[in-house]
C-alpha cells in the first residue's frame, strides 16, 4: 500500500503484508501508538512482499543488509499467498533468518500446521474482539521489537 | 431405512398365499400386482437412499457456508468495533454526551455481533473436525470441566453429586467442553438460589448407558423445549441471564458426533436435567 519512493536506505523495522486497508490501517495504528518503530512498510500484495525482500523489481537498489525486523504477514493475500511467502523466504539461505510471523484471521488447525512445517516464528489468530486485538498488538510490537534479539545483518549474506 | 426389513417377509407370505390359491387366472393376476408392488417399494427405497444422500451433502455445504461466512465476517466487525472506538478516544470529545452514547451502542453492537461469528465459528469446527478417540474416565473429564469453571463458582453455595461414572471411548477435548457448557448452564440458571445443587449422575435406562446433569435452578417450560439445543434460541430473556444461545447446539453437536443423542426434562422454577446417551463402558 506504500506509494511512497523508498529511499533505499530507509531502515523499515516492520514489514506488514495485509491486503485490507482498513485492518492494516488498524494494526499500523496500534504498532504507532506504541512507537515500536520509527518506519513500518505495508504492502498490499504477496508479490511486492518478495521484491521488497529479494530487493528486485522496484525495490533493487535496496540491499539484503537492510531487512526488516520483524515480518507481519497475513495469510490470506491476493496474487501469491501467504504460505507461499512463508516458503519463498524460509526457503532461501540468504533470507530464512528473517523472523516471520503469520497473522491471519483463521483458526484452521491445518494452516497452523503448514506455517510451522515452514518454519514461520510465530503464529497469531487476529481477535474479533478490538480490545484483545490491541493487546495481542501490543504484545507482539512488544516482543519482536523489544524483548526479542533481531538477527544481526551478516546472517542474511549469501555466503 | 428398515422398511425392506418389514415388507419382504410379509411379500413373501402373501406370494405364498397367492400359489396356494385353486383359480390360476386369479393367481396369475395378483402374483402380476403383487410383483409390481415390490418393484415399486424397492425403486421408492433408492429413491430415499438418493434423498438422503443429497441432503448430508446440502448439510456439508449449509457448514462450510456458515464458516465461509462467519470467518469473512470477523474482519469488517473488527474493523466496526475498532474505529467506532477510535473515534471515540480521539473526537469524542468533540461530541455531546447522547453522542458519545451512540458510538458506545455501535461498540457494544460489534462486540455481539463478534461474540455471534466466533461462536458460530467454534460450533463450525467441531462438525469439521475428526475425533480424536481414547479411553477417557468421565469422572476426569468432570473433575477438568469443574476446574476451569472455578471462577464461576467462587462465592456461591453449591452442592455437588458427582456419581461414579465409567470410562468410555470419546474425544478428550470435545467431552470437557460439552461438561463445561452444561454445567455452566446449571451455575448460571441456580444463580437465583441460596444453595444450588448440581447432579451428575449415570444410569442404564433401556440398555442405553445415559450421563445426566441436574441442577435446582430456574427451569424452563417444556413447550419449547424443541427450540433449546436450537443455535442462538435462548428460552430466558437476556436482561435476566445472559448468554449467546450457543452452548446447548453445541453440546448437541458434540453428543452426535459420538453417535449419542441429548433431551432435557425441566419444569419452570423447578430446575432442569439434560441428559444424553453415550458408548456402553470400555
Amino acid at each position: 500500500m506504500s506509494e511512497e519512493i523508498l529511499h533505499p536506505e530507509t531502515e523499515i523495522e516492520i514489514l506488514l503484508v495485509e491486503d485490507n486497508p482498513s485492518d492494516a490501517e488498524l494494526t499500523v495504528r496500534e504498532l504507532r501508538r506504541h512507537k515500536f518503530a520509527n518506519h513500518i512498510l505495508t504492502l498490499n500484495d504477496g508479490e511486492q512482499a518478495l521484491d521488497f525482500i529479494f530487493c528486485r523489481g522496484a525495490y533493487r537498489n535496496r540491499s539484503l543488509s537492510r531487512l526488516p525486523k520483524v515480518v507481519l504477514l497475513d495469510m490470506k493475500l491476493p496474487k501469491i499467498d501467504g504460505l507461499e511467502i512463508l516458503r519463498a523466504i524460509k526457503g532461501d539461505p540468504r533470507t530464512r533468518a528473517l523472523p516471520v510471523v503469520m497473522m491471519t484471521s483463521s483458526s484452521e488447525k491445518r494452516d497452523l500446521s503448514e506455517s510451522y512445517k515452514l518454519g514461520v516464528n510465530a503464529f497469531i489468530q487476529k481477535p474479533v474482539d478490538f480490545d484483545e486485538f490491541r493487546r495481542v498488538i501490543e504484545s507482539v510490537g512488544i516482543f519482536w521489537l523489544a524483548v526479542n534479539r533481531a538477527p544481526p545483518p551478516e546472517v542474511f549474506d549469501a555466503g | 431405512m428398515k422398511a425392506e426389513a418389514i415388507e419382504r417377509p410379509s411379500m413373501e407370505n402373501l406370494l405364498d398365499t397367492i400359489a396356494a390359491l385353486k383359480d390360476v387366472k386369479q393367481v396369475s393376476q395378483i402374483q402380476i400386482i403383487a410383483e409390481k408392488a415390490e418393484r415399486d417399494i424397492k425403486h421408492l427405497l433408492d429413491r430415499l437412499a438418493i434423498s438422503d444422500r443429497h441432503l448430508a451433502a446440502a448439510n456439508v455445504d449449509l457448514e462450510s457456508f456458515s464458516y465461509s461466512v462467519a470467518h469473512d465476517l470477523r474482519s469488517p466487525i473488527r474493523q466496526i468495533a475498532g474505529f467506532s472506538k477510535i473515534l471515540d478516544e480521539e473526537y469524542g470529545s468533540l461530541l455531546p454526551e447522547e453522542g458519545q452514547r451512540y458510538l458506545r451502542k455501535i461498540s457494544q453492537g460489534a462486540r455481539q455481533m463478534g461474540n455471534l461469528v466466533d461462536d458460530l465459528l467454534h460450533l463450525a469446527q467441531i462438525g469439521r473436525q475428526g475425533l480424536a478417540l481414547q479411553h477417557v474416565s468421565l469422572n476426569a473429564v468432570v473433575t477438568a470441566a469443574l476446574e476451569t469453571l472455578q471462577p464461576e463458582c467462587t462465592g456461591r453455595s453449591i452442592k455437588w453429586h458427582i456419581d461414579e461414572l465409567s470410562t468410555i471411548s470419546c474425544d478428550q477435548g470435545l467431552m470437557k467442553q460439552a461438561f463445561v457448557n452444561l454445567l455452566s448452564n446449571a451455575l448460571k440458571y441456580t444463580q437465583p438460589r441460596e444453595l444450588a445443587v448440581i447432579e451428575v449422575r449415570t444410569t442404564n435406562s433401556s440398555g442405553e448407558h445415559v450421563v445426566f446433569v441436574r441442577d435446582n435452578g430456574v427451569g424452563f417450560d417444556m413447550r419449547f423445549a424443541s427450540k433449546l439445543f436450537g443455535v442462538f434460541q435462548r428460552l430466558h430473556p437476556a436482561s435476566e441471564f445472559e448468554g449467546s444461545g450457543i452452548g446447548l447446539a453445541t453440546v448437541d453437536r458434540i453428543v452426535r458426533k459420538h453417535g449419542g443423542r441429548i433431551w432435557a426434562q425441566a419444569e419452570p422454577n423447578r430446575g432442569a436435567t439434560f441428559s444424553f446417551t453415550v458408548a456402553a463402558s470400555v
